[in-house]
């Protein structure tokens, strides 16, 4: 019986080792020191660009801040709720498109028209409509969302592996119980690239309705501090909202790769 | 050594396609047909494998008697009863993607006993006995995505046997394989085909594979495909690939398939004014 080894990882050069570190550091070092010496050297206004390190000792304000929490708490909220309202929607309905031609036939011209809408010019409808409350603000943030997640579900959906159907079946599978216990895991590796995408879509409408509509939330908190003049804080709670993201990313990522140990590639 | 070749029992055949014919219809060429029509009686027991020229049809046959894809026209039945889709009677191994890649190997092959309401434990019981007889132990938590090519194969073929079907439908098992790989997996698909004695239809478009496997090739005819020919493999078993080759009828048996297999590439060259 000859074994066969699985494949394994294979050791590289020291310099192919390090340059994935070593390049983003060096690209990332040139912005941040740009930052830093324009404003410093006159090339642009400190007001308007107030260079990295104050803005950095600036974010440590923030956080003493005893009004930004409870504001970071109710965007968090929204965002959450809307998010997951959208995967709710989004997925079972990208999912039966991929699968059924009548579906696909009655939703597709509808997402066809929609997408290229600006979801944000949706904002003072929705206004108009359920007030300058929550309720709006959470349904700009479906909105937002439910596009891509719906698209990337149908493509995982649509490109299944007929063979991957076809062996449950014969192993016993129902048409019907086939669709969650093969097509919804089937499709998983690309709904949840495009959930990925999606969590930084949601958090640009997000901010784009509190912005508007204003009343609490993180961009409601930096739209005061603009008002009253605070350019600094609005600098710095910009690099918290960035940061938040960065970070939001990094742990989907990492907790994907976690808890579906067997996907293939990237998520 | 045993000498049983082909069995000429006088039982009722396992497998019967009568005028099968499929075609599709494609947007620029109208109505194509794949399968013109193809009979064909597969005893209870018997090994049987499909030649023919690469796009005759032969996958989709297998298909069609796995009840995966609908025939155009004809009829397919398993001990006796038509076939209208897939049934737990007739297990089928794919060249390749056909494993989840969401589950285990464990998971894997014990997927089918679930459905069927198997006790837990004796799902595993049975799982760890079948990876045995293909040779796998040990990898019971490894994901397809950390198998090579032939482990693949053999998570697939256990997970089949598992359901213990009747027939085994095979689509090209090791046509993806290198050629180590696919010899070993050849004398252990033989091993335990020995033992079980299912009724295998088997495609393939290796010559060699077919007539060291099997009691009986069909050769398919090019597009749209009809049986071309039957040949009868009447090679004692069991059999290994030395003493085969070394055979007097092998010689003449590969040259006789090949030669109707070379012939459809000249049709199609005269057919399209080469």
């Amino acid at each position: 019986m000859v074994a066969e080894a699985p494949p394994g990882p294979r050791r590289r050069p020291l310099e192919l080792e390090l340059a994935p570190i070593l390049l983003p550091m060096l690209s990332i070092g040139a912005v941040l020191a740009l930052w830093e010496l324009a404003p410093r050297l006159g090339w642009v206004s400190a007001t308007s660009v107030p260079p990295g390190s104050e803005v950095l000792v600036e974010v440590g304000a923030v956080f003493r801040d005893p009004t930004f929490f409870p504001n970071l708490g109710s965007s968090a909220g929204r965002w959450a709720t809307g998010f997951a309202i959208a995967l709710a929607i989004g997925i079972p309905i990208g999912i039966v498109m991929g699968r059924s031609k009548v579906a696909f036939q009655m939703f597709d011209p509808i997402l066809t028209m929609t997408y290229p809408v600006p979801k944000a010019a949706l904002i003072l409808i929705f206004v108009l409509w359920w007030g300058a409350g929550d309720l709006s603000r959470i349904m700009i943030i479906i909105m937002g969302s439910l596009i891509p997640i719906i698209i990337s579900s149908y493509h995982g959906a649509a490109g299944l592996e007929p063979r991957l159907l076809w062996s449950a079946r014969a192993l016993g599978t129902g048409r019907a119980a086939s669709m969650l216990r093969v097509v919804l895991p089937g499709s998983l590796p690309q709904i949840l690239s495009g959930v990925r995408l999606t969590i930084a879509i949601s958090i640009f409408t997000l901010l784009a309705s509190e912005l508007l509509i204003r009343q609490d939330g993180i961009g409601a908190y930096m739209f005061t501090n603009l008002d009253n003049g605070q350019f600094l804080r609005v600098w710095a709670v910009s690099v918290v909202i960035a940061s938040i993201g960065f970070l939001l990313d990094l742990l989907y990522v990492l907790g994907v790769r976690r808890v579906l140990p067997w996907l293939e590639g990237d998520v | 050594m045993s000498t049983d070749t082909v069995r000429t029992t006088e039982t009722a055949p396992k497998v019967v396609a009568e005028g099968v014919r499929k075609t599709f219809t494609t947007r620029r060429r109208g109505e194509v047909v794949a399968i013109e029509s193809i009979d064909l009686a597969v005893q209870p027991g018997e090994f049987v494998s499909i030649v023919g020229p690469s796009g005759c049809g032969k996958s989709t046959f297998l298909y069609i008697v796995g009840g995966f894809e609908k025939a155009s026209g004809g009829v397919v039945t398993c001990d006796g009863d038509p076939i209208t889709g897939p049934g737990a009677n007739r297990g089928i191994v794919f060249q390749e993607f056909a494993l989840f890649p969401w589950k285990n190997v464990l998971s894997n092959v014990t997927y089918g006993l679930a459905r069927q309401g198997v006790p837990r434990a004796e799902r595993l019981e049975r799982a760890r006995e079948l990876l045995q007889t293909v040779n796998l132990g040990g990898i019971e938590k490894l994901y397809p995505k950390e198998l090579s090519g032939g482990m693949k194969q053999r998570v697939a073929i256990a997970r089949t046997l598992a359901m213990d079907p009747d027939v085994l439908l095979m689509d090209e098992p090791f046509g993806a394989l290198d050629a180590q790989t696919r010899a070993v997996l050849q004398i252990e698909l033989m091993e335990i085909w020995q033992r079980n004695r299912k009724t295998v239809l088997f495609v393939t478009h290796s010559v060699e594979e077919a007539l060291y496997l099997s009691d009986r090739v069909i050769v398919l005819s090019d597009r749209p495909s009809r049986v071309k020919a039957v040949i009868d493999v009447p090679i004692p078993r069991p059999r290994d690939r030395e003493r085969l080759l070394a055979h007097p009828l092998y010689p003449e048996l590969h040259a006789k398939i090949w030669h109707l297999l070379q012939n459809e590439d000249v049709d199609e060259d005269a057919l399209s004014g080469r």
